[in-house]
């Protein structure tokens, strides 16, 4: 065989039940492909060999033995390192946590498992899902396989990286400002964030919990909608998901689904975002725009005005959540090797917590001060205004279309080192992203060209609980953009 | 700010982390500059019943990775 670690989800699935070949082989191959690659991606932090190949074992015993298998089975699947994995290391991409082994599986590991799924790792990340590029990992940053001398995009950085460099065939991130878009955009995979509640977060290390959500990234769009379906629906340990029905969006081509709309979509261009964007961005983007108006779609240009403001709203309430959220990590439940002996409470902590990474303390100290005393009413409370009238201009507009548009990221990956030391310039970048996590809204990127050799994503947002729209016309698109290379590592 | 964050910072980090930070809330002033009198934020709201019971969950392995404890307990520093 040789090249079993180039095919998707669904090849791997129905290769192992129909024993073209085994779930041994398959993950050998996979192993040996992490090994030659890592040292130019560092798209793990943790490698999962043993348990990796046992779980393999047991599954080719168990179709030998005639056993009915689940619809991801033998597939390797990485893990974003915020994602608890019970017995497996789960660092966060910190030093606070660089010891931590969960005791408990995140409710989508556990569903992931049950439908037959092998965990090969746990990917990088910036630390606690701060940060667009994996720079700012404890445990080095992870390379763009199309040109290691640039960012993969981050806070999921190593997800999709893994999953470009065939690592892997899909993988879990975490999109709470754009951090699973971003890096799918950046190395061409296909990332979708859902609604908000769509997805259970028990597990979930958290950082925004009111932004984030569990995201599933692969090569195709058919792929990262079944991790989708088998990871959705409502669970008793999170009360943030909702009691609708799990969302059917596969099964074959999405877009002649029994509940598929036939009539053409109806499309929204964000004009804002996409004269906001480099010009080759933008070029790209309005490619997708007339490939969706060639297939009966009907498309124009709109107008979001609350996207000034969106990011100053997004970056108040993200760090006011994150310094809130972080201030569990008092180095005495879990951590590192520091005796309390001697130490008074305060300076303890301090001292503990002067582990985390710059990017970390600078969101705990803006996060403290918008919701001080005196300034919770000038920061805090105006950005969730913000947010309140975003929602409404979104559902207003959804009224009218079925899907916006927008690039997913205003300009091509960068090299690593350029932003590191201007986090607003770094922040800017999310511009395009926030607006979905503010809203609670699903959205997705979808690689829609090429330029200088690096992928454009084009970004693709629905009202909430319409994944199956916004899939429908994700796959328009990349059947049409044809996007159909890996790099070559 | 470092104080109120509990996070102890050197003089290097000092030096380094203000100049960002005042940057970066000089860009979160942005959001004076919109009129919002109107707007109510968003509240999602779940009735007190409707939570799952508070019901302990004891784990088999031991989940804790500090090795400094006393008759059972977690050792912490000591409160001022």
């Amino acid at each position: 065989m040789g090249d079993l670690y180039r095919l998707t989800a669904s090849q791997i699935t129905s290769g192992v039940r129909n024993r073209d070949f085994s779930a041994e082989e398959y993950i050998c191959e996979i192993l040996d492909r992490i090994e030659k690659v890592e040292p130019k991606v560092n798209a793990f932090v943790t490698v999962n060999k043993e348990q990796a190949l046992n779980q393999a074992r047991i599954l080719d015993r168990w179709i030998r033995d005639g056993g009915n298998v689940g619809p991801l089975a033998g597939v390797a699947v990485s893990i974003k390192d915020n994602i608890c994995t019970k017995g497996i290391r789960t660092t966060c991409g910190s030093n606070m946590l660089r010891e931590y082994v969960p005791p408990y599986d995140a409710t989508v590991v556990t569903k992931l498992q049950n439908s037959g799924a092998i965990i090969v790792g746990k990917t990088n990340l910036d630390e606690f899902a701060m940060g667009s590029t994996t720079e700012f990992s404890a445990y080095g940053p992870t390379r763009n396989p199309w040109d290691i001398s640039r960012v993969p995009g981050g806070s999921s950085g190593g997800s999709a990286a893994s999953v470009a460099a065939q690592e892997c065939a899909v993988s879990l991130g975490s999109d709470t400002g754009g951090s699973v878009r971003c890096p799918a955009s950046f190395c061409s995979i296909v990332g979708i964030k859902p609604t908000y509640g769509l997805v259970s977060r028990y597990g979930l290390v958290s950082y925004a919990n009111s932004l984030e959500q569990i995201s599933p990234m692969g090569r195709t769009v058919s792929d990262a909608a079944l991790v989708l379906d088998l990871i959705s629906g409502p669970d008793e340990k999170d009360h943030t998901t909702t009691a609708t029905p799990a969302i059917r969006t596969t099964g074959g081509d999405i877009g002649t689904g029994a509940d598929a709309d036939k009539r053409g979509l109806r499309v929204g261009l964000i004009k804002e975002l996409t004269a906001g964007a480099d010009a080759e961005v933008s070029r790209i983007v309005y490619g997708a725009f007339d490939l969706l108006s060639s297939h009966d779609c009907s498309c124009t240009e709109v107008s979001l005005n609350a996207v000034d403001y969106a990011l100053a709203s997004y970056y108040t309430i993200a760090t006011a959540e994150a310094s809130s959220n972080l201030a569990r990590y008092d180095n005495l439940r879990y951590g590192f090797d520091m005796d309390p002996e001697g130490y008074e409470w305060n300076t303890y902590f301090a001292k503990a917590r002067s582990n985390f990474g710059p990017e970390a303390k600078r969101r705990i100290i803006v996060g403290s001060y918008v919701l001080s005393s005196g300034y919770y009413g000038k920061y805090y409370l105006k950005a969730q205004k913000v947010r309140a009238l975003l929602k409404q201009e979104l559902k207003s507009l959804y009224k009218d279309y079925d899907v916006l548009i927008a690039p997913t990221m205003p300009i091509l990956p960068f090299k690593i080192g350029e932003r590191v030391e201007d986090p607003l310039k770094m922040y800017l970048a999310d511009v395009d992203t926030v607006i979905a996590n503010l809203a609670g809204i699903p959205a997705m990127s979808v690689p829609a060209g090429f330029s200088a050799g690096f992928g454009v994503g084009v970004q693709i947002m629905a009202d909430e609980f319409k994944e199956q729209t916004m899939l429908q016309a994700a796959q328009i698109v990349e059947s049409g953009a044809g996007v159909n290379r890996s790099p070559d590592l | 700010m470092g104080w109120l964050s509990r996070l102890e910072l050197s003089d290097q980090e000092l030096d380094r982390y203000t100049a960002q930070i005042e940057e970066i809330i000089r860009y979160l002033d942005k959001l004076d500059s919109i009129p919002l009198e109107d707007i109510e934020p968003i509240y999602i709201t779940k009735k007190f019943t409707d939570l799952r019971k508070d019901k302990a969950e004891l784990f088999s392995s031991n989940p804790l990775g500090t090795k400094y404890r006393k008759n059972g307990f977690v050792k912490g520093p000591r409160m001022a």
